[in-house]
Formats: C-alpha cells, structure tokens, sequence
C-alpha cells in the first residue's frame, strides 16, 4: 500500500479501522509542534520534536501551493507509517483543542508564535549577527508587525514633540514612512534586483528601531547637540541595518542606485527629528 | 429552562466566543472612526486608535477565526531559493463537514461588509477631500481585502483539493477492486 502525502486518508480497505485505532492510540495529551508545515529551518521558534515535515521538493515556482494538513504526533505510540488524518472531534465543540497542526492551535500558541517572531526579526535585522552576511536568511520570516508598531511609535514620539500641529505632523511622518518604504522597495524592483516586497518592506520597517530610539531620547532631551548627535548616530546604525540586505539585492553596478534613496529616507526622518521642537 | 436556551443558543453559533471577537474589533474600529471624526476632532487619537483596532482585526481574522470558524488558514513563506511562496491550508473533509453553517456564514459576511463600510467612508472622506482621513480608511480598507482575497483564495484551494481527493480515492477504489476481483478469480 502506498500512501501519497497529499491523502490525508489510507486508501486501503483497512483505513477505517486504522484510523479509529490512530485517533484512539493518539492521545490528546500530547502538545505538537505549533507549526509543521514550514521547512525546517533555525530561526523558528517552534520546539524541535518535529517529524520529517511533507516531503516539498518544492517547486521553485512561487505559485499558490496547498496540501492538507500533515502529521501525526511523534510521541504517539501508532505503529503505522501513512500520515494520521488530523480530524479531532474536538474542534468545533472547544475552539481551542490539543494541536496537531497550526490549524487547530490554541490561540495563546499563535500570540506566543508571533510575538517571538517580532522580537527575533528585530535582533536579527538590527543588532549584529553572524546571518547578516546572508539576507535570504535575514527575514525569511517576514512579518508587518514590528514595522506597524515602529512606524506608529515613531510617529507618536514626534506628533507629542510638536508643540503645535500635532496632526499634521503624525500624518506626514507615517506618510512618508509608509509610502517611502513603497517606494523604496519599487525602486528596487526597478532596479533589476531580486527582493520580495513584503520581504523589503518588512526589513525597511525594522530598520527603524534604531531611530525611534533617537526620538524618544529627543523628546526627552531637549538639547540641540545632544539631539544632533543622537541622530547622526542612530542614522547611521538604521544605514547599516539596512545595507547588507539592499546591496545585495541589486547588481553590484547598482548598489549606490538602490542605497542611496533608503539613506535619503532616513536623513529626512532624522531632519524631522531635530527640527522638531 | 436557562440550560435549554444556553443549549440551543450554543447550538446556533458554534463558536461564540470566537464569533463575537471576530465582529467585536470590526465594530469597534468602524465605531470608534465614524464617532470620533463627527464629535472630537483630534486626528492623531483617531488614527492610531482605528489603526491598532484594524490590525488587531486583521490578526484575529488570519489567525483565530479563520481557523476556528472556517477551517482555512493562509499565510506567506519564503522558500529556501528565496521565492515566495503562498501557503493555504484547511481542515480535511470530515472536520469540515462538521463545521457550523451559522459560524461560515456569519465569517463571510461579516468580512464583506466590513470591506464595503471601509469603502463608503473612504468614499465619503474623498468626496470631503480630508486627506489624512482618506489615509485611516485607505489602510483599514487595504487590511480588509487583503483578508478577503486571502480567505477567498484558501477556500478555493479547498475546493481543488477536495475534487482532487475525490478523484483520487475513486481510482484507488476501483484499481482495489479490479485487485480483488483478480485475486478471487
């Protein structure tokens, strides 16, 4: 009997069977890895019990590619082979049932999973580490949240440093922040580089820690020098951030083509920083 | 008395609880932007209130009730060539077939909707050409669809799968049978 990955059921006639004695054997006890079908790779935060996850010999194509939820508990004690299909009854009655996949995780699971993410991509991309050398690496888990969070502090810390037009002053800095990354990362694909778009706005999102750092210490520090220094030193640190990932994305001929927009960007963000009064 | 209507209530919704964050943070965004841009002008509230109350939205939906409600679940990997890839999942056949009809049916709509109040107030906030409202309902509007078409595209997938399933099965019935029949004979 030969089982296809993508069946979540034997084909056989002694499937039924099987598949009672599985979701029987299978005790619910058992806490799975929150996220199978990833491939196996080291930033996930996810525990290491993981079975061989569905064997992809992923088309290198990026199409839409689906497959049903895969495996079964490693620690269960089920001796057959084929994949458990991983319908639990307790779905529907619960919500927030023992987790076989990442369809059926508890929500805390999923928050967890998440906030760990946004805290890994920020060292990753910000503070030193021996993966910066390769930007597929950097942010091949590349969420919109820290972004969101960043661009929104950075806008706050500089609408409540104006002492007047407030709003103006919020709605011009996410502006030019959201639509600079946009931009940014355009003029990359224009460029002739290979980056993923969300993979690029994610990056030039965390870049900004380092400036909502000076912010804050702006608009707690009223003082001109101080200001001054403290932004052409997080101006600098917010360059390096960002520049292992562009320059490798374009043709070396382009690098100072792709770079020097993004370090527009932030010298116009620092601009506003001291300027603000 | 109370246990029966307990009963029978949760019997209409499968999920309550589920059901009423995925409309709580919904509403609460469309309340908080349609009464506080009438009443209290203070854009800076406005926009980062509605904007966190979207995206937390937009996480609930993806994350929680997507799965719960629906059983589909999308999201986007980065394979190892550094192409990326979109990802759909959904529960197979017999968990979906379990799942409450009021639960989908209330998902779906409530999306669309959702969608198309965003719509009508950006419209609204062209027509009055306040540039920094169109932004707050450019960006829940864009959080929305983005839902939508993820969704859409994941039950899609679904559907796909359980044809291919089906087929699939079918031919390995009735190579099984020819199998058994031969070997009977």
């Amino acid at each position: 009997m030969s089982h296809s990955d993508t069946i979540p059921l034997h084909p056989s006639s002694q499937s039924d069977i099987d598949e009672i004695e599985n979701l029987i054997n299978a005790s619910p006890a058992t806490v799975l890895p929150a996220r199978p079908p990833s491939p196996p790779r080291a930033q996930i935060p996810v525990s290491s019990s993981l079975p061989p996850p569905p064997p992809k010999p992923a088309p290198p194509k990026p199409q839409p590619h689906s497959f049903p939820p895969p495996l079964p508990p490693p620690s269960s004690s089920v001796p057959a082979p084929p994949p458990l299909p991983s319908s639990r009854p307790e779905i529907a009655a619960s919500g927030f049932g023992p987790a076989p996949n990442t369809l059926t995780e508890p929500v805390w699971d999923t928050v967890k999973r998440d906030l760990s993410r946004i805290v890994s991509n920020l060292k990753l991309v910000v503070f030193p580490n021996p993966y910066r050398e390769d930007p597929g690496k950097a942010l091949r888990d590349w969420d919109l949240w820290g972004p969101f969070f960043f661009i929104v502090f950075l806008g706050l810390t500089l609408s409540w440093s104006a002492s007047v037009k407030k709003s103006e002053v919020f709605a011009v800095a996410f502006g030019l922040l959201a639509a600079g990354a946009v931009i940014l990362t355009l003029n990359v694909l224009l460029l002739g580089g290979h980056i993923i778009f969300f993979q690029s706005l994610s990056l030039l999102g965390y870049c900004l820690f380092p400036l909502d750092v000076g912010a804050l210490i702006c608009m707690l520090k009223d003082n001109v020098i101080l200001k001054v220094v403290v932004v052409c030193v997080t101006l600098a640190w917010s360059s390096w951030a960002a520049y292992p990932f562009m320059s490798s994305a374009v043709n070396p001929r382009r690098k100072a083509l792709a770079l020097y927009p993004v370090f527009l960007m932030y010298v116009s963000v620092g601009f506003l920083i001291i300027a603000i009064d | 008395m109370d246990f029966n209507q307990q009963q029978s209530a949760d019997e209409n919704y499968g999920n309550p609880t589920t059901c009423f964050f995925h409309v709580f943070f919904k509403g609460a965004a469309l309340a908080f932007y349609i009464l506080f841009s009438f009443f209290v002008g203070n854009f800076v509230v406005i926009f980062v209130v509605t904007a966190v109350l979207a995206a937390l939205d937009f996480w609930v939906v993806k994350n929680v009730s997507g799965r719960i409600l629906v059983g589909l679940r999308w999201w986007n990997e980065i394979d190892d060539q550094g192409e990326s890839v979109w990802r759909f999942e959904c529960l197979d056949q017999e968990s979906m077939a379990r799942l409450n009809k009021k639960d989908s049916w209330l998902f779906w709509w409530t999306l669309y909707l959702n969608a198309g109040a965003w719509l009508l107030l950006s419209i609204f906030s062209l027509i009055r050409f306040e540039a920094d409202y169109i932004l707050v309902c450019g960006v829940c509007l864009t959080l929305s669809i983005a839902n939508i078409v993820g969704f859409t595209k994941c039950r899609k997938d679904a559907k796909n799968q359980v044809q291919q399933f089906a087929a699939r099965t079918l031919a390995s019935r009735v190579s099984s049978t020819f199998q058994s029949a031969f070997t009977i004979v």
